[in-house]
């Protein structure tokens, strides 16, 4: 049995922090266009995504998210063009434009992952300073930003949390 | 700070840094009108380990150690579920390398 996509689901981690290393044009396509084959409902394609390798750019993007710990080299911002959601005819509050958020995330992680780049994902950042950073067009909102490099070897600690729910715990076999 | 001598302190952050610090601030008041409340202390931490790196390398001889400690105790995953009590030690503990820093650099700590 191949079972290389677990391994690399198993070996997946956040890179917190990141080294100097650039990474190069080819990795960052390869992560990229991985986007493409994430599971979208219905393949709308509601998202866009904006690739930034400036330094002076990545350094303004980390300084408007609070929850970017790393340094990246290079960052993929994940966007919803609302516009074309309220065009296609969902209701403002339906999840599925998060939910391919999400799903393109995991993608582009186990991406990285597998050609031995870091990567973590970033929800914190204002919403806002980023669209403006990045000269966005109105009614396309940023939502996530990948980022990647070349993981450090020493690594901020993990959020640990002690007590709670066992993994099984939050399983529900059947009906409940 | 009356502990420091002549020519020693002085500034310790270029515009750049002062603006990356105010930058990170003002978005994460924003960032924290949506986040679980435990994050915010987190964000505070954050905001002193940066201003503490920012500095460090212009600071006095008498302010490193105080700025090296507080990286050291700042985690920048850290939050307080799970271990309320161990994790406001932490703070306390960072408080009080503070204060005896003030102390000292005050030269509050030979006073009566």
């Amino acid at each position: 049995m191949n079972d290389a996509v677990l391994q690399a689901i198993r070996t997946r981690r956040v890179a917190r922090a990141l080294t100097d290393a650039p990474v190069g044009h080819e990795q960052l396509r390869t992560v990229l266009d991985s986007a493409r084959y994430a599971p979208h409902a219905g393949n709308r394609r509601l998202h866009r995504y904006v690739v930034v390798t400036r330094p002076s750019l990545l350094r303004a993007v980390r300084m408007v998210s609070p929850g970017m710990l790393q340094r990246p080299m290079a960052a993929i911002v994940i966007c919803v063009d609302w516009a074309q959601v309220h065009n296609y005819g969902f209701a403002p509050a339906n999840p599925g434009p998060y939910i391919d958020v999400g799903t393109a995330a995991a993608t582009l992680l186990l991406a990285a992952h597998s050609i031995g780049l870091g990567a973590g994902p970033v929800t914190s950042f204002s919403r806002t300073a980023l669209a403006t950073i990045l000269n966005l067009p109105a009614g396309v909102r940023p939502e996530l930003i990948i980022c990647l490099g070349h993981a450090a070897t020493e690594q901020p600690p993990a959020m640990r949390r002690r007590g709670g729910s066992s993994w099984d715990d939050l399983i529900q076999w059947e009906r409940g | 700070m009356a502990a420091e001598s002549a020519g020693e302190s002085g500034r310790v952050l270029d515009e750049g840094d002062g603006v990356e610090l105010l930058a990170y601030l003002v978005t994460a008041a924003r960032t924290q009108v949506d986040e679980a409340a435990e994050y915010a202390p987190m964000r505070l931490l954050t905001a002193a380990g940066r201003l503490a790196e920012m500095a460090e390398p212009a600071a006095s001889a008498s302010l490193r150690p105080l700025l090296r400690e507080i990286r050291q105790g700042v985690s920048e995953t850290a939050v307080q579920a799970g271990d309320p009590a161990g994790y406001v030690d932490r703070l306390d503990a960072l408080c009080r390398t503070v204060a005896e820093y003030l102390m000292r650099s005050l030269g509050l700590d030979t006073s009566p």
